[in-house]
């Protein structure tokens, strides 16, 4: 029998995950990862140390270049615009085909835009942050930079807005939302790290937004006004709103795939179209009662891990664990695990006077449901198992410390932690 | 990306082998060179009529080069310590760590053995062991020195460094102890991430460190045999001498000092210890065997690298990290930034690694 030929396409975590997993569980297949964005593997998460001049672009590989060698994986630079089921193969954008046995989408997502009065007109000045691209482009940009702005106040956001300040650019930094980062934070932690971005030199506004983009003669960002009115100059203008599934090329595909905001996977990741999977960042999982579209590294490389599993044999659904996930904002490390969106719910507030310190566990049905923490750091293996053993806050409370992951003689003290009970508001 | 303007522009090159980093390395090198060799014909030295005009020596004095060279280290790790300590503040691993490190060569590598000369006795370092003191367990020196200086030399060397490193890893000595890693995690901290990850580095690491640690056997193995025989032969002892000689101008003189400072900006600040330094070799040894390990949080990283970037053993920590595998390198000297700087908190420290009994029965039968 030959050779079992796999075409990945895309080259982020989940499509590398993806093919060394394969090469590991079977030593024959034949492993194609296409790429449009990098000759290599990079991760993107590293983008920001790589603005402050904290990492060489090359420390942005997180494998030494000849380990694809080593295992067999060809490495082609391009874009697909075309795929068949029929005869079994993607066409790249210079006319090339690639055919497959089995073809798995890894194509990621990309920055969702701004859609504002003005940014039609803009020629440069606009960047967002998670490709390679962007990188350059910021680069690019911040030499001639005096003032800039961004918009978005999630975990890219902060990430842009960390380098700018490290370039010593005055930033004002926009969030729409009531406080920061409802989408992770409960009130008082949002105003926490709040005031930490401010305290670290940006100029952060919650509650507002951008109405419109001017500018100057050669089509640069020389601007944008605010929802409030307020206009603030600048040369860089960063949007980190969101991002969203690159899969519009796939809609025009001759054998296109269901796609519902991502293409649309089950529970083994498969997509409509026979033999074709769909992971990470394009994806959205479809089982019996719900839809699940997490954008995140750590979803991403499950899923790379899982489809390499079931292109060699198993058989295995894919069952999401316990939810985790984790930012930093500016030094404040923040860690989360489990489901934190229950409105009213009961919550313990645990916090450090005078430290930027705190504990959030939030409870539903009598047991713990999610826990939040800032400024230190938690094994967050132990949390997960005690959300699925449905312990209760109280238990938890008292066994915080097994599960305490600070440096060495750094261990965030629990024992002087001031105690409030708070309704998880939002 | 570097930032804007000179201040910027030096920043960068500084730590990034530009013109200034070749020009620092240079002028590092040419102060060894002149410290070690610039004897004029009376025998004095340029610094040892410095250290005369600073007051560290009696006019006239010679050596008082040494105690000049003291102060200058001494100085150099302070200052450099004051500067990690204000980037770093936030993490007390690294806080109590610098505070023990700058204490121990201000007093023990410093002003302990200044005030024992100066008051007639030999000079020791308390704080170097054999086989980084390669005459510890000399006849001359037993003799010549008080039981208690004896008794430490042998205790320290034999029983309580590698009793340490089994129990808390080899950071005991190279990070918390040593002057080498001393001034390499304070004033040379900003050269730190010029060293090299490859794995071709790690495969030469391992034949050079080894090679360096059997040198280091073998050349005193050879002193201790032609001192026992005492004279009746006088070929052992020529070799002794010759041996003796060569391992103390090419390892103690030119790879710990000249090459492993000098290197600092081109190669980062452990060259000696990653590469040659016996002691470390040998505490790396018992390191292997010992309860220390680098935990990995598992399913935590996102592969960033700043862990590998920051590790100036040269050690891609990343590789480990998002195999989500603890790990215990014999080269690891426990500084801890790669802890530091993980943006995710995914590594650790520790040392209460025991090996699981179903772990070892996995592994046997893999190896099957």
């Amino acid at each position: 029998m030959a050779a079992r030929r796999v075409v990945i396409i895309g080259n982020g975590v989940a499509g590398i995950t993806a093919a060394l997993d394969i090469r590991a569980r079977d030593d024959r297949a034949e492993i194609t990862v296409v790429s449009d964005e990098s000759d290599y593997f990079i991760a993107r998460t590293a983008l920001m140390y790589a603005l402050m001049d904290k990492l060489p672009r090359k420390g942005l590989e997180p494998y030494e270049r000849h380990v694809y060698d080593r295992q067999r994986i060809t490495r082609v630079r391009g874009r697909c615009v075309d795929l068949s089921a029929k005869s079994r193969t993607v066409t790249l954008a210079d006319g090339a085909k690639l055919p497959w046995d089995a073809l798995v989408i890894a194509t990621g997502a990309r920055a969702r835009a701004l859609d504002v009065p003005g940014i039609s007109e803009v020629k440069s000045g606009v960047v967002n942050f998670v490709s390679l691209s962007d990188l350059d482009a910021c680069e690019a940009l911040i030499p001639s930079t005096r003032r800039a702005v961004v918009v978005g106040g999630g975990l890219i956001g902060v990430e842009l807005v960390e380098s700018l300040v490290h370039h010593r650019l005055p930033t004002t930094f926009v969030a729409r939302e009531k406080w920061y980062w409802p989408a992770g934070l409960c009130r008082e932690e949002g105003e926490l790290v709040a005031a930490h971005i401010r305290k670290r030199g940006a100029d952060l506004r919650i509650e507002e937004t951008i109405s419109s983009v001017s500018v100057d003669g050669s089509g640069r960002v020389s601007g944008v006004t605010l929802g409030s009115g307020d206009s603030v100059p600048c040369e860089l203008f960063g949007v980190a709103i969101g991002v969203e599934p690159d899969v519009e090329w796939l809609a025009r595909c001759e054998s296109a795939p269901v796609i519902d905001r991502g293409v649309v996977v089950d529970e083994h990741l498969r997509t409509s179209v026979d033999g074709v999977w769909a992971i990470g960042d394009c994806a959205v999982v479809r089982s019996a009662n719900r839809s699940v579209y997490e954008p995140i590294w750590y979803t991403a490389k499950r899923h790379g891990a899982f489809v390499a599993r079931q292109l060699t044999g198993s058989k295995e659904r894919y069952v999401p664990p316990v939810f985790v996930n984790s930012a930093k904002f500016f030094e404040l490390e923040y860690t989360t695990v489990g489901d934190a969106g229950e409105l009213g719910a009961r919550s313990l507030y645990l916090s450090l006077p005078n430290k930027e310190v705190t504990v959030r566990l939030i409870e539903r049905d009598g047991a713990l449901s999610a826990f939040n923490a800032i400024g230190s750091r938690w094994d967050t293996t132990v949390i997960a198992r005690w959300i699925d053993e449905q312990r209760s806050i109280d238990w938890v409370r008292s066994h915080l410390r097994e599960a305490q992951f600070d440096v060495e003689f750094g261990r965030a003290r629990i024992e002087r932690m001031v105690e409030r009970e708070l309704e998880v508001r939002q | 990306m570097k930032q804007r303007g000179a201040i910027g522009w030096l920043k960068h090159d500084v730590t990034h082998r530009g013109v200034t980093a070749w020009a620092l390395a240079l002028a590092i090198f040419a102060f060894y060179v002149v410290l070690y060799w610039g004897d004029d014909a009376r025998g004095v030295n340029p610094f040892d009529r410095l250290a005369w005009l600073l007051h560290l020596g009696t006019r006239g004095q010679a050596g008082a080069k040494w105690t000049f060279y003291g102060a200058l280290y001494t100085l150099a790790v302070t200052l450099g310590g004051v500067a990690f300590l204000r980037k770093y503040g936030h993490n007390r691993y690294q806080v109590i760590r610098t505070i023990v490190v700058i204490v121990v060569q201000a007093t023990l590598a410093f002003s302990v053995p200044l005030i024992m000369k100066m008051a007639g006795h030999p000079e020791h370092y308390f704080s170097y062991l054999w086989p980084l003191k390669m005459y510890y367990f000399e006849p001359g020196f037993i003799r010549h020195n008080p039981a208690p200086l004896v008794l430490w030399s042998f205790i320290g060397s034999l029983v309580l460094a590698p009793l340490l490193a089994l129990r808390y890893g080899k950071r005991w000595y190279c990070s918390w102890v040593c002057g080498c890693g001393g001034l390499a995690n304070t004033a040379g901290d900003s050269f730190r991430h010029l060293s090299d990850k490859s794995e071709k580095a790690w495969r030469f690491e391992k034949v050079a460190i080894y090679s360096t640690l059997v040198i280091c056997v073998v050349t005193t193995s050879v002193v201790l045999a032609s001192a026992f025989v005492q004279g009746s032969h006088p070929q052992l002892d020529l070799w002794s001498e010759k041996l003796r000689t060569n391992y103390g101008l090419i390892v103690s003189s030119l790879l710990s000092g000249i090459i492993g400072v000098a290197a600092y900006p081109i190669g980062g600040t452990r060259v000696w210890c990653r590469y040659f330094c016996p002691m470390a070799a040998v505490l790396g040894i018992f390191q292997r065997a010992g309860r220390f390990r680098i935990r990995v949080k598992e399913d935590q990283c996102i592969s960033c690298g700043m862990c590998s970037e920051h590790c100036e053993m040269g050690i891609d920590v990343r590789a480990y990290a998002q195999a989500n595998e603890s790990f215990t390198r014999a080269s690891c000297v426990g500084c801890g930034m790669c802890a530091e700087v993980c943006p995710r908190g995914v590594l650790k420290l520790e040392n209460t690694h025991t090996k699981d009994p179903q772990e070892k029965l996995v592994q046997l039968r893999l190896r099957k």
